[in-house]
């Protein structure tokens, strides 16, 4: 038995070797760049200590931080790759029959820097991730991202809003949930069909699905997309999620440092997706909110957007293999109309571009004089190997935390490499046979979840849209989704991200949680999306907060304005 | 979980596992599916009952170049699952279906698991089990696994909620630990014979290889008993990967073993971990079958049960319910890590391998009923794994045929190399063949990078009746008596496309 330690030495293979010369380089490198952080640390430390007493300059110094969070992460990536590089040459010693067993100085040097967990102990505990040596460098970049991305929904997550125990909690109208059924699901997933322990779903799957809910998910897909003809389970792949599917979409029908083309602005969870895992880039097709001759409505998706953005992204060398839709769109809230979802198509057909749409709104569209058309629907596609759909039950039956998402393709190539996910993002068997049940009460979706879901709906967005009207903010009056996009560029002075950003803080200070239109790559300042789908004392609580903040941001703008004049 | 013919992606001269889309992360563009074809033509003849080559390096693919790359692991490790689903045995409607004593699954307790699944405790719905909720799993969750692993790990000090993070099987937690530990195209370390869906799990998202520490079975040197892991075995591994200019970040160690059956004792154990710390490696410690082990004489200790752990940021620990609670279809994993680094970029990870709310209440209600566990669950199913064990080892004695096992995991790992006149991997794969046409499916130890032709996986923790006619079924093939085994299917082994079924 050997209780060696941490106070062991260095094995022999390693101790023995001679110091190659591109590592004392690694070194040399190494060390300068942790001065060059050190000085840094301390250059931001100086600019943000200054106690600024008005709120505008805590907002330029909170602007400041998050410059110095990306040049610390810039840096500590130089540092870890300096760092791999000096073990690396380390590991890569060929052990020799060396009689001296203690090395040279310059290697004990070295070993300490690379040895030693954390050689910047002063940096703090968030900056301490950045530099951590037990991540790959993708692996920080993962976890950073989600942090960035994350971190207000998290602050959510830890002080939510509750009427009775926690008054001053932040309420949340940036997380697409829709909150307002869930008595109804509550109800029905506690009904005794729901409850099954059967051998079949305590084992091993099928990895694309159980086949009971793959046959439920067509038929389903059939009825509510109105598809011409039936639709084959051996064409659904279910998964643990649209954002899975997603993923993994993105993994067989791209390489590394492919592209899809996405009509901006977009939900930017895919941002995420594409990013985290398969590495795909998203090349916004940019839309404008003006109406102008060719732009007939506001954000309006047109063939020619299309084709130059495609034009453009192959000029810089970009290789686009496909087009992603979302429809009902989000967070614009509009529905194509077949038509053009019918010319979309044909342009990704003339490109040989996948299609992938995403219609996990579909059964949220609450104005009946509105016709949902899915792409399913349609008698015949341009493209129907190319064309990929995605649904789940996450938007339009409200749980999200069910985790199941499905894709429909004729393609049973893409099937079939979709599929290997399968392990990596399987459903449990319980779930699937409650999913597989309520998908299956066709007459409870369409007696009585969909028109209640659809009636409150209606109220909500009812609600919320004389709010906006009594505030004078415009907004993009749609019918479908579970949220308004609305414009505050009036309230930003000068209508910039940064100030977008700064009204985003604003809100969050008033424990009100909102998305900005920066994350779904908007390109006009101001934008943000709201969420309607909540109960109605939130709703006005979360109102209130609103209309606080607009408020503070109009005196605060008066203030700067009157400022301005004087100084002139 | 199936770990039936897997491709070998192996290059004739490197012990390094798939190296599949290692060179995709670097380069794309058209150059790229020109190299990519080239290298699967050149890959072709290796490839044993997979697909064929026009499906994978097809110019009309719609897939890219990794994509066909992930679509041919699909087809071609699913064989004989598919295979099996197709046929399954079932005593009233498919008496002569597959009998599946290939997948690692422990059929022996649903009734008890059942039963206590469909107790009312179990079937709480509430609105925040239906919404997202923390991507590293509910905290109750986290906090129950927490004390389940203090207590059946023998953990020394109570283990922290902090430190767990709970996703969908284990599966994901190899894909998000070699995604967050490795960049693309560096190796983890792992001694084989071993559970060769792993190469699948680390290679789909994560693209790193798995650089192999081969075992032997003959009991030479300082070696005490057979496929014994040594540091010296592990050392000559990391240095020849290095030699071949790959860089290795961890080892992974599966304990109880898959498919040996075996134990690390504590000794071994930090004699490994400090091999690791040594040179800063990674250890991912798989304790999947930690309460699977039925005889008590085995001595298994969990890596949490250790006082001090050599390099505890380093060391990662994965339990699931698939194995020790049957539930393989439950798709419920959680990691252990004092590294928050690692924790939190696990979590990033985790809205791709979240499991239902609903689950998450279950699985905490589930391993909170300590006196179920203790008190019913465990000694039921240790006492059936037990009679299954003899079972089967009887029935291999009988035959004279010698096998390995000692009292842990659901497998028996056989030794069937007399049956091989040449001892090679075709005609271990030929055996295979031939069990499956009289419809018993096993795992062969090529499937699991074992380095000599001839071994065997066989499950034995099944029902009964399924049991005998199973090991009936192997005898007939052993004695030559199945009616195809004087007549192998010739396109079965040369014309891999027809297996494409």
């Amino acid at each position: 038995m050997s209780h060696r330690s941490d106070t062991l030495p260095v094995p022999s293979g390693q101790r023995r070797g001679r110091v190659p010369r591109d590592h004392s380089i690694y070194t040399q490198l190494l060390e300068i760049t942790l001065h060059l952080q050190q000085a840094m640390t301390e250059h931001f430390v100086q600019l943000t200590s200054r106690q600024g007493l008005s709120l505008e300059e805590r907002r330029h110094t909170e602007a400041i931080c998050e410059h110095e969070a990306l040049l610390s992460r810039l840096i500590c990536r130089m540092i870890n790759l300096l760092q791999s590089g000096a073990t690396s040459g380390l590991e890569l010693q060929v052990p020799l029959p060396s009689e001296d067993s203690r090395g040279d100085v310059r290697y004990g040097q070295r070993a300490q820097l690379s040895g030693q967990p954390d050689p910047v102990p002063q940096l703090s505990d968030c900056e301490a991730a950045f530099v951590s040596h037990d991540l790959s460098n993708r692996g920080i970049d993962i976890s950073v991202f989600y942090q960035s991305s994350f971190q207000d929904y998290n602050a959510y997550q830890k002080d939510k809003y509750h009427k009775d125990k926690n008054t001053l909690g932040f309420i949340n109208l940036g997380t697409s949930e829709n909150k307002l059924c869930m008595d109804l699901m509550t109800e029905r997933l506690q009904e005794s069909d729901m409850n099954c322990t059967e051998d079949t779903l305590l084992q091993y799957p099928d990895w694309r699905g159980q086949p009971f809910l793959r046959e439920e998910v067509a038929r389903f897909l059939t009825y509510y997309c109105r598809a011409p003809t039936r639709l084959d389970p051996e064409n659904v792949v279910v998964l643990n999620g649209c954002c899975s599917v997603f993923s993994a979409l993105a993994m067989v029908l791209c390489d590394p440092g492919e592209a899809f083309l996405v009509p901006a602005p977009f939900y930017g969870g895919f941002a995420f997706s594409s990013r985290l895992y398969a590495k795909v880039e998203l090349i916004p097709v940019h839309l404008e909110s003006e109406v102008t001759v060719t732009n007939t409505h506001p954000f309006q998706l047109t063939v020619d957007k299309l084709e130059e953005a495609l034009l453009e992204a192959r000029l810089e060398g970009k290789k686009v293999r496909g087009l992603v839709l979302i429809n009902p769109q989000n967070p614009l809230g509009d529905i194509y109309s077949p038509e053009s979802l019918m010319k979309y198509l044909e342009f990704a057909k003339r490109y040989n571009l996948h299609v992938i749409i995403d219609e996990i709104y579909m059964l949220s569209v609450f104005d009946e004089s509105i016709t949902f058309h899915s792409v399913l629907s349609m008698k015949s596609l341009p493209d129907s190997n190319r064309t990929h759909v995605i649904w789940g039950t996450s938007k339009d039956f409200g749980i999200s935390g069910f985790r199941f998402g499905a894709l429909y393709t004729h393609n049973k190539e893409v099937a079939s490499a979709v599929s290997a996910f399968g392990y990596l993002h399987s459903i449990s068997g319980i779930t699937q046979h409650k999913l597989c049940q309520l998908l299956q009460n066709t007459e409870w979706i369409d007696k009585v979840y969909v028109p209640t879901n659809c009636y409150r709906l209606r109220e909500a967005h009812k609600y919320i849209t004389a709010e906006l009207k009594a505030l004078e903010i415009p907004f993009h009056n749609r019918s479908s989704g579970l949220y308004v996009w609305i414009n505050l560029k009036k309230y930003l002075d000068p209508c910039t991200f940064e100030e977008e950003w700064l009204l985003y803080c604003r809100f969050l200070d008033n424990k009100l949680l909102l998305s900005r239109g920066k994350t779904y790559m908007c390109k006009e300042p101001g934008w943000f999306r709201l969420i309607f789908a909540d109960e109605l004392p939130r709703l006005k609580l979360a109102m209130r907060r609103f209309c606080d903040v607009l408020q503070e941001q109009k005196e605060a703008l008066i203030v700067k304005q009157l400022e301005d004049a004087m100084r002139e | 979980m199936f770990t039936l013919p897997q491709k070998d992606f192996r290059a004739p001269t490197t012990c390094l596992g798939p190296a599949c889309m290692q060179d995709l992360g670097s380069s794309h563009g058209e150059d790229l599916e020109g190299e990519c074809s080239r290298k699967l033509d050149q890959k072709l003849p290796e490839l044993r009952g997979v697909g064929d080559p026009a499906m994978i390096s097809s110019d009309t693919s719609y897939l890219s170049s990794r994509g066909r790359m992930i679509k041919w692991f699909w087809d071609s490790a699913e064989e004989g699952y598919r295979t099996y689903h197709m046929d399954e045995y079932d005593e009233d409607k498919n008496p002569s279906g597959i009998i599946n004593l290939g997948t690692s699954e422990n059929k022996l307790c649903f009734d008890l698991l059942s039963w206590r699944l469909s107790q009312s405790d179990m079937q709480r719905v509430e609105p925040s089990l239906l919404q997202y909720a923390d991507w590293r799993g509910h905290l109750f969750l986290r906090e129950e696994v927490a004390k389940f692993l203090s207590f059946y790990c023998k953990s020394p000090v109570p283990l922290r909620p902090e430190n767990v993070v709970v996703l969908n099987g284990g599966a994901s937690l190899f894909s998000a630990l070699a995604t967050v530990l490795c960049e693309a195209g560096e190796a983890f370390l792992i001694p084989t014979p071993y559970y060769g869906a792993i190469t699948q799990h680390v290679c789909l998202y994560g693209n790193i290889r798995l650089a192999y520490v081969y075992l032997d079975s003959e009991v030479t040197g300082l070696d005490t008993r057979p496929f014994q892991l040594t540091v010296e075995k592990l050392e000559m591994a990391l240095r020849e990967a290095h030699s071949e200019g790959v860089k290795v970040k961890g080892l992974i160690l599966i304990s109880p073993q898959n498919p040996l059956g075996d134990v690390y004792s504590p000794e071994e154990l930090q004699e490994y971990l400090v091999f690791a710390k040594r040179h800063r490696l990674h250890v991912i410690v798989d304790e999947v079958y930690m309460l699977s082990v039925f005889e008590k004489s085995v001595g298994y200790r969990s890596v949490l049960s250790l006082e001090r752990l050599p390099d505890p940021q380093r060391t990662h620990v994965m339990w699931a319910t698939s194995k020790d609670f049957g539930m393989s279809g439950l798709r419920f994993g959680t990691l252990y890590t004092e590294n928050q680094d690692v924790a939190t970029a696990v979590a990033s990870l985790c809205r791709y391998h979240g499991l239902s709310g609903l689950v998450q209440y279950q699985m905490a209600q589930l391993l909170r009923d300590r006196d179920w566990i203790n008190q019913v669950y465990l000694p039921e199913n240790h006492a059936r794994l037990k009679a299954a064990h003899t079972y089967v080892s009887e029935e291999l004695r009988v035959l004279g045929i010698p096998f390995l096992s000692r009292g842990a995991g659901f497998f028996i790992w056989v030794d069937l190399r007399k049956y091989l006149p040449k001892g090679t991997f075709e005609e271990e794969m030929l055996l295979w063949r031939r069990f499956l046409d009289n419809k018993v499916l096993l795992s062969f130890g090529k499937a699991f990078e074992c380095k000599e032709p001839g071994w065997f996986r066989f499950v034995f923790s099944d029902q009964a009746h399924r049991l005998c006619l199973g090991m009936q079924r192997v005898r007939q093939v052993l004695a030559g008596k199945s009616q195809v085994a004087e007549d192998p299917r010739p396109s079965q082994s040369q014309e891999p496309s027809d297996q494409r079924r």
